[in-house]
């Protein structure tokens, strides 16, 4: 890597003061596991780097009264093992639980996989499926988006060049809320999704009531499906109405072909596995 | 250049690096401990696995500077009955990954001393072995789980 400065943040507030103070160009290093890869194969460096990696204020989990407050800083391993998280948001556990392997988790952070911008990340399509939103501060002071606010585009998010992802709030609308995350990649471990697809819904005298359908990996961001949740809500739960959601959730979508696979197969991938998220749902209600 | 203090080994040590230098250079360049081994650089292949204060971490994906006061353990600051295993089951051919594999076993043995298959296969996840097909690692980890004392972490 080339040359850069580095200065190590103390708290969430002297970041925000070290970003302002160093300019846009300078880059935020949290877990390392997207920056160093990026700036490895950089042409050119930046000339600051600015380490939050031990800002102690940005790692709690807790209970509050909004909901489940996760610190951007919280690892993927330490989010696998908080037994508040376990409890009030299983579903998390399972989507930060397919990222990478053991060792990316220990040092990635729920942050980092948000702030990507990549319409693969894991966790999005939980956290989407949750209601979420992200807190942002800056030197104008602190926001919160939903996190369909936040993903603009691949790779860009509604972070300004000034702000930190400071933390990802769960609401305890969400909280019970049975749920399911699936992602398909072509291999089991250390795999990028091809589909990864989130739902929730909870469940009124045997039908479908507030259901979310999440996708990624197959839109420019990780997106919604409003129609297949507008097809589902109220209706009776069947083995029909999984079936149709998926076949509906699958044409919301926009999926590209690649090298991995094509749009046509992950299209029907939509499909198999929204049905499977929402029969989960109903299996652990 | 910033200084940097931590402890690697059990042994405290306080160097100079430049800010840009991963940890896994400053093992192996500047201490000489050549036990981790440089594969892909990028996070996807565990050759470059050690473990800071107890957990499994790719060296190639931290700056040196990040390890200030932690604890470091690399594959020379072990004695283990996971390395007698791997030898007795002959679970490496080249070696390579060695080093890696066997740092995550040790971490997924403090958390969990009774792991089944999968739970050591998925473990093992983020170390890739080309020539073994993982059988015999797999096999010296279930000797080494099956003999440690009850209630050891």
């Amino acid at each position: 890597m080339r040359a850069f400065e580095l200065f190590r943040a103390r708290d969430s507030r002297h970041a925000v003061e070290l970003l302002a103070r160093h300019g846009p160009g300078a880059r935020l290093l949290a877990g390392g596991t997207d920056l160093l890869v990026e700036l490895k194969a950089a042409a050119r460096a930046p000339q600051v780097v600015i380490d939050i990696s031990s800002v102690a204020d940005l790692k709690q989990i807790a209970l509050g009264d909004r909901g489940l407050r996760i610190g951007a800083l919280a690892t993927h391993a330490e989010i696998e093992r908080s037994p508040v998280v376990r409890k009030m948001a299983p579903v998390l556990v399972e989507a930060v639980h397919s990222i990478g392997a053991v060792q990316t988790r220990n040092l990635g952070t729920l942050g980092g996989n948000l702030v990507s911008g990549l319409p693969s990340m894991d966790s999005g399509p939980a956290l989407m499926a949750l209601d979420a939103s992200v807190i942002l501060a800056g030197p104008r002071g602190e926001r919160r988006l939903a996190l369909a606010e936040f993903f603009i585009a691949p790779r860009r998010t509604a972070l300004a060049a000034d702000e930190l992802l400071t933390a990802i709030v769960v609401p305890m609308a969400s909280f019970g809320k049975p749920a399911a995350f699936l992602k398909l990649g072509l291999r089991k471990g250390q795999a990028l999704a091809l589909v990864n697809v989130a739902a929730s819904t909870w469940l009124d005298a045997g039908a479908f009531k507030q259901p979310a359908i999440a996708l990624g990996a197959v839109a420019p961001t990780v997106i919604r499906a409003p129609l297949a949740e507008r097809y589902l809500d109220g209706r009776d739960a069947t083995m029909e109405s999984f079936a149709e959601a998926g076949r509906i959730a699958a044409g919301e979508a926009a999926p590209i072909s690649d090298f991995r696979a094509s749009a046509q197969y992950r299209r029907e991938m939509i499909a198999v596995l929204t049905r499977r998220a929402l029969e989960r749902c109903l299996s652990s209600h | 250049m910033p200084e940097l203090a931590l402890t690697v080994n059990g042994a405290r040590r306080a160097v100079t690096v430049p800010a840009e230098m991963t940890l896994l250079a400053l093992l192996r360049e500047v201490l000489g401990l050549t036990g981790a081994k440089l594969g892909c650089d990028a996070g996807d292949c565990g050759a470059c696995t050690v473990l800071v204060d107890g957990q499994a971490v790719n060296a190639c994906l931290m700056l040196a500077m990040q390890a200030a006061g932690r604890e470091v353990l690399t594959i020379e600051g072990l004695a283990h009955p996971l390395q007698r295993a791997f030898e007795k089951h002959a679970a490496l051919q080249c070696g390579f990954c060695g080093p890696g594999v066997i740092l995550s076993a040790k971490a997924l043995l403090d958390a969990n001393n009774a792991p089944t298959t999968l739970e050591i296969r998925e473990a093992l996840a983020g170390n890739l072995c080309r020539c073994t097909g993982y059988s015999k690692i797999v096999e010296a980890v279930q000797e080494v789980a099956r003999d440690s004392p009850r209630g050891r972490t």
